[in-house]
């Protein structure tokens, strides 16, 4: 069960091949520090239903997360990225791995470049999560849609990409499509038909869980490979608009002796990021899905969910300083199932705020106010009122660092 | 004996040197009296001055060209070529520092130079030569964003704009010139603009070139945005 191990054993031995001119290896960490005041429900982290990370029982000072993402360059075209993280709560491994993959892009030598991964990375969905280390260049805490797509969905297999690059055809963007194809994610669907949406800048760890005590969110049960394709266009830099449909084709009959499941998840996403002026950024995204579970097809015994979220965001920038405002409206409803009528239903909106000030160097000063209104009828299970506001505040001091070497010039 | 010998070649020498300074001097002042100056200014439909655009004077085929050949510098700075464009005469060796936080992979599929610098930070690669005359696009292999441009003409009477507009060229013999106007953001003729010159002997003129459609937005680096990952 220990593939971490081994998943960085296999990638110390790649990186022991033959010397490329420049520095080799890359290594960039983040020590985030939080001063958190909640006035929250129990974060889901913590075994309860709100939809906030930190909760009115974690106050105070607090981890925001350690990281580190080592990048060496295998070839002149190849590079193998790791990223190693921890978020200081009971996670089922203290530090774990959250990306881990071979990034290989040829020179184009037409106007199609491709690029291929292999590995575990993110699907790319999300525009806010533009950083080292999949963070957020706009808020702490990342939209509804890409908190889901952070905890319950990473890539663990291949993706193929081939843009065509409209510069040397004088026109300035281009126009990419993107396919992939992967295994052990037959899990998602899970955290969100339990939980519904929730606001947070804390993604699961590969092969770990998330808050409840799960062995691992990545499993495989039926050895039916998943897929996702989409397009991307870009015009500028100021104009992007992504879209991408996955789906894991899990079988929702499929279990086994541990309790997991199959959870046939498919969503629809569509984004666009939109520059007017350069200090100002707008970002929307879209996501909306179903997730089946249960081996009665198409039957009363089967679960079947609907999931819909979106948000909108607007954000500010003027040298060391940046404004971000979002607004988030989510919802889940049971269309079919074993559940109690509406009692895993969910139907929120959610404000959030951030100012972000640069202290020069590797310093740099976070404030973010969240509020999370939703309404869940499970609460009632806890002794708590189905409609429910999570508030979160939260100061994060980070420091930055960055190491290279390995490198001879040549 | 030998000592008059010795002075004899010396003055012979001399005067073979004299002879060829002057000879010389008298070709600079020829050249001098018929070498006039040229001053290109690019305005955008508001009247105001369109910086970074290359001016190019061609003359007729057959003209001979000095040729100076200096060597040129394609900088990246905040994940931008800088300059975004550079004009070079042929055969002139450009370098590519990266002053960047990040690496850079720059390439260019280019006919006239394709070439590709793998991954890295700094000064590590050789300077690229362009031997050939054409328009040379540059990329970076990891942020698609990055394109830079360098125009590599046979003429070494070119420039780019300055802030003001305008390029100035000394120096440029009488005759009949094609020029040309070239800039990535330029939507009029699909970015390139002609017309031809006459300059007579020593003479100086200034030629105007008033764009009729908007440029294209130019987003200047963002120091900000230096270390953000590509995805």
């Amino acid at each position: 069960m220990n593939r971490q191990p081994r998943a960085i054993a296999a990638l110390s031995l790649l990186i022991a091949s033959p010397a490329f001119g420049g520095d080799r290896f890359e290594l960039t960490g983040l020590i985030d520090l939080r001063a958190v005041y909640a006035d929250a429900t129990p974060s889901y982290l913590n075994g309860g239903f709100g939809r906030t990370r930190f909760d009115g029982n974690h106050d105070g000072l607090q981890l925001g997360r350690l990281m580190a993402a080592g990048r060496w360059r295998l070839t002149d075209t190849l590079t193998a990225n790791l990223v190693a993280e921890t978020f200081g709560d009971g996670d089922r491994n203290a530090v774990g791995v959250s990306q881990a993959y071979l990034d290989w892009r040829p020179f184009p030598t037409q106007p199609v470049r491709f690029r291929a991964r292999l590995g575990a990375f993110y699907p790319p969905v999300s525009l806010e999560n533009r950083q080292l280390g999949w963070t957020s260049p706009y808020t702490l805490s990342t939209s509804a849609v890409n908190t889901w797509i952070g905890e319950e969905f990473r890539v663990i297999g291949t993706e193929l990409e081939a843009r065509w690059l409209g510069a040397a055809q004088g026109y300035q963007g281009d126009v990419a499509a993107v396919g992939g194809v992967y295994g052990w994610n037959d899990g998602a669907g899970l955290v969100i038909a339990d939980r519904g949406w929730a606001l947070t800048d804390r993604p699961s760890l590969l092969f770990s869980g998330l808050g409840r005590p799960r062995a691992s969110l990545y499993y495989e049960l039926d050895h039916r490979p998943g897929w996702y394709g989409g397009v991307s266009w870009r015009h500028g830099e100021n104009l992007e608009v992504r879209a991408l449909h996955y789906d894991n084709r899990a079988d929702p009959g499929a279990h086994n002796v541990d309790g997991d499941y199959g959870w046939e998840t498919r969503f629809s996403g569509i984004g666009v990021r939109y520059e007017p002026c350069e200090r100002v950024t707008l970002l929307a995204q879209h996501l909306q899905g179903k997730t089946y579970v249960g081996p009665d097809a198409a039957g009363p015994m089967q679960f079947e969910m609907r999931l819909e979220a979106w948000y909108g965001l607007v954000s500010y920038e003027s040298g060391p300083h940046r404004l971000s405002l979002r607004y988030d409206h989510f919802m889940t409803r049971q269309d079919r199932g074993f559940f109690d009528e509406y009692a895993n239903d969910d139907a929120g909106h959610a404000l959030t705020a951030a100012w972000f000030e640069r202290l020069g160097g590797r310093w740099e000063l976070v404030a973010e106010w969240l509020r999370v209104r939703s309404r869940f009828a499970r609460r009632a299970d806890v002794g708590l009122a189905p409609a429910v506001t999570d508030t979160q505040v939260q100061l994060a001091l980070r420091y930055r660092f960055h190491l290279e070497g390995g490198g001879a010039s040549n | 004996m030998t000592t008059n010998g010795m002075s004899a070649r010396r003055r012979h020498r001399s005067a073979a040197a004299i002879r060829t300074l002057l000879s010389g001097l008298a070709l600079a002042a020829a050249c001098a009296a018929q070498a006039g100056e040229v001053r290109v200014s690019v305005l955008g439909r508001d009247g105001a001055p369109v910086a970074g655009v290359a001016v190019i004077l061609e003359a007729p085929a057959g003209a001979e060209h000095h040729s100076a050949r200096h060597g040129a510098r394609m900088d990246q700075q905040n994940r931008h070529f800088v300059p975004e464009l550079l004009v070079i005469q042929t055969g002139t060796s450009v370098e590519f520092p990266n002053s960047d936080s990040v690496s850079h992979q720059v390439y260019s599929f280019s006919k006239p130079r394709p070439f590709q610098l793998p991954l890295y930070k700094g000064v590590l690669h050789p300077p690229v030569a362009f031997g050939q005359p054409g328009l040379v696009v540059l990329g970076c292999n990891i942020h698609d964003e990055m394109v830079g441009y360098i125009m590599v003409t046979d003429s070494p009477y070119h420039g780019t704009t300055d802030e003001t507009g305008s390029v100035h060229l000394t120096a440029v013999p009488a005759g009949l010139y094609k020029v040309t106007v070239w800039g990535p953001r330029i939507n009029d003729g699909g970015g390139t603009l002609g017309t031809t010159l006459s300059l007579p002997a020593d003479a100086a003129q200034t030629l105007t070139m008033r764009l009729q459609l908007p440029l294209r937005r130019n987003p200047s680096p963002r120091p900000g945005r230096a270390d953000w990952d590509a995805y």
